[in-house]
């Protein structure tokens, strides 16, 4: 089984680093696993991708058009990202920042307002990123919480361990969010 | 950065070199930054220090390619890495290092050419790296890895050829290895010490002074020098050729593929296989020496092949010279590598040409 994951946002939202935890996660899982980000001159604020791609055999592909789960973190993401998401596949969508609209009919959609949330509930913007991945380990069910937390705990460099029990309060919030509306 | 030598982690394609090149024991690293390498010498400078050992940012590319080969005349392992345009300015050292017989190990990470070009990924210095751009007939190591695990086993095997060859080794990766995280295991560097104490300048103290240059007095002396660096290039090439391959016992059509565009090239090769079409893939994994003998048995078996590549086509060359006939190209002329899916495509077409 392959599965595609693609995360998109504007720079500065965590893009990057919330396709590591959950490259990692993978590999801790024992899965084949690759992460490839659009990298070159972007900026904060610029737009930003990464995919990651998981798998029980050997992975060829880093592409990241066609993707079996899409997190878009903005309306720029999602405008570009939709048309490449599999028949079938879902997209995460963050309707802080993007208008709720299901322009396809064969995907499926789960909108919550990640930047809010994050804001207003954990009181640190910047934990948007990572509340996303609780809502993708949970519509996808293809992870579990226990290997992102690990995940967390392997990324967060040492000076940054205080964050720690916030990172995985967001994981949670995500993860026991109300996913319904799942539309197809 | 920490220095990692016992777990498996997630990282980048460059930051597994530039561990791996610390773990193979190498005592110096000169470079000068440039995309999609610099995580490199953004690892070295902060983990060679760490260590007492010599890191140096450059002025220019120039003035690193040739600090590595000061620091290779004392017998040190010595290393730069660059990519494409800044590659291609430390032709005159590799040259110069080629001609010295000196281990100067160099990363190159590719990027799209010619000139400025771009930051994306390319396979457009094949001929860089194994053909060339210094003068004389000389020839590098070339090693080219295709995941991010080999880019780690690759880097110790470049230090061990490049010293007991003593020449000039490339490892030929591209932005796309550089820049993409797997998991990565780091072994121990598995290869045996060589001793370099008949030639390495490590003081005059009781034995006789040594001189190494790049200069033959007489036509006669140049032909005699000449003669020797081929033999050494002979056995290089009777003794380290390395390749893989995957299915090509019973194919019609090999897929010769190296590096990043080989992973695809192996995917599409399945789904070839599941179509009913018998492709099989050849991997090089030494551009130089290239695994030509190989591929002219198998061509003498009546196979086809395919040169796979992100460039114009450049191995192409090289494969058509081994099986001396004519050989179909799949090509991207810059990015990340063509979809499997386009290989198949191409490849249905080239059976249905028959």
């Amino acid at each position: 089984m392959e599965k595609i994951f693609l995360i998109a946002g504007f720079g500065g939202q965590g893009v990057l680093l919330a396709g590591e935890v959950l490259a990692n996660a993978f590999m801790l899982a024992d899965k084949n696993v690759t992460w490839y980000p659009s990298y070159g001159a972007e900026m904060r604020g610029g737009t930003v991708n990464c995919s990651v791609t998981m798998s029980d055999e050997e992975i060829g592909s880093v592409q990241s058009y066609n993707s079996d789960y899409v997190i878009a973190l903005n309306q720029a993401s999602f405008d570009r990202f939709l048309p490449g998401v599999r028949k079938g596949g879902t997209i995460i969508v963050n309707t802080s920042l993007a208008v709720e609209a299901k322009p396809r009919d064969d995907v499926k959609y789960v909108f919550a307002p990640l930047t809010s949330l994050a804001e207003e509930k954990l009181g640190n913007v910047k934990m948007t990123n990572i509340i996303a991945l609780g809502l993708l380990a949970k519509s996808s069910g293809l992870i579990s919480l226990d290997e992102l937390e690990k995940a967390l705990e392997t990324v967060i460099p040492p000076h940054r361990k205080n964050l720690l029990p916030l990172n995985k309060s967001a994981l949670e919030m995500g993860y026991k969010y109300d996913l319904l509306p799942i539309n197809c | 950065m920490e220095l990692v030598t016992d777990k498996k982690i997630l990282t980048k394609g460059n930051y597994a070199i530039a561990n791996a090149a610390v773990m193979a024991g190498c005592e110096c690293y000169f470079g000068y930054p440039i995309t999609p390498q610099s995580e490199i010498g953004e690892f070295m400078s902060g983990k060679m220090q760490e260590l007492k050992r010599a890191y140096v940012s450059a002025e220019s590319e120039l003035a690193a390619i040739n600090m590595v080969i000061g620091a290779c005349s004392t017998g040190k392992k010595a290393m730069t890495s660059s990519s494409s345009c800044a590659v291609a300015l430390m032709q005159e050292g590799l040259s110069y290092a080629a001609s010295d017989e000196l281990p100067v190990v160099l990363v190159s990470v590719m990027r799209g050419g010619p000139g400025l070009g771009n930051i994306y990924p390319s396979q457009g210095d094949y001929f860089q790296a194994t053909k060339g751009g210094g003068d004389g007939d000389y020839k590098l190591i070339v090693l080219a890895p295709s995941t991010v695990q080999e880019c780690a086993d690759l880097t110790y095997k470049a230090f061990y050829l490049a010293h007991k060859y003593k020449n000039p080794t490339v490892l030929l990766a591209d932005g796309m290895l550089g820049q993409m995280m797997e998991p990565v295991v780091f072994k121990d560097y598995p290869y045996p010490k060589v001793d370099n104490s008949s030639w390495a300048l490590d003081g005059a103290n009781n034995r006789d002074g040594r001189i190494i240059r790049s200069y033959a007095p007489s036509a006669h002396n140049q032909c005699e020098f000449l003669q020797k660096l081929h033999q050494k290039y002979k056995l290089i090439e009777e003794n380290e050729t390395e390749w893989e391959e995957i299915g090509t016992d019973d194919a019609d059509v090999i897929l010769v593929s190296f590096g990043s565009t080989a992973r695809n090239a192996k995917i599409a090769a399945k789904m070839c296989r599941e179509k009913g079409l018998k492709v099989g893939v050849l991997r090089p994994i030494t551009l130089f020496p290239f695994p030509s003998k190989r591929l002219s048995e198998l061509s003498k078996q009546g196979k086809k092949f395919i040169s796979v590549e992100v460039n114009m086509g450049q191995m192409i060359n090289d494969v058509k010279l081994a099986v001396k006939d004519d050989v179909k190209l799949i090509n991207k002329p810059v990015g990340i590598p063509p979809a499997p899916v386009e290989i198949v495509k191409q490849i249905e077409e080239y059976y249905a040409s028959f």
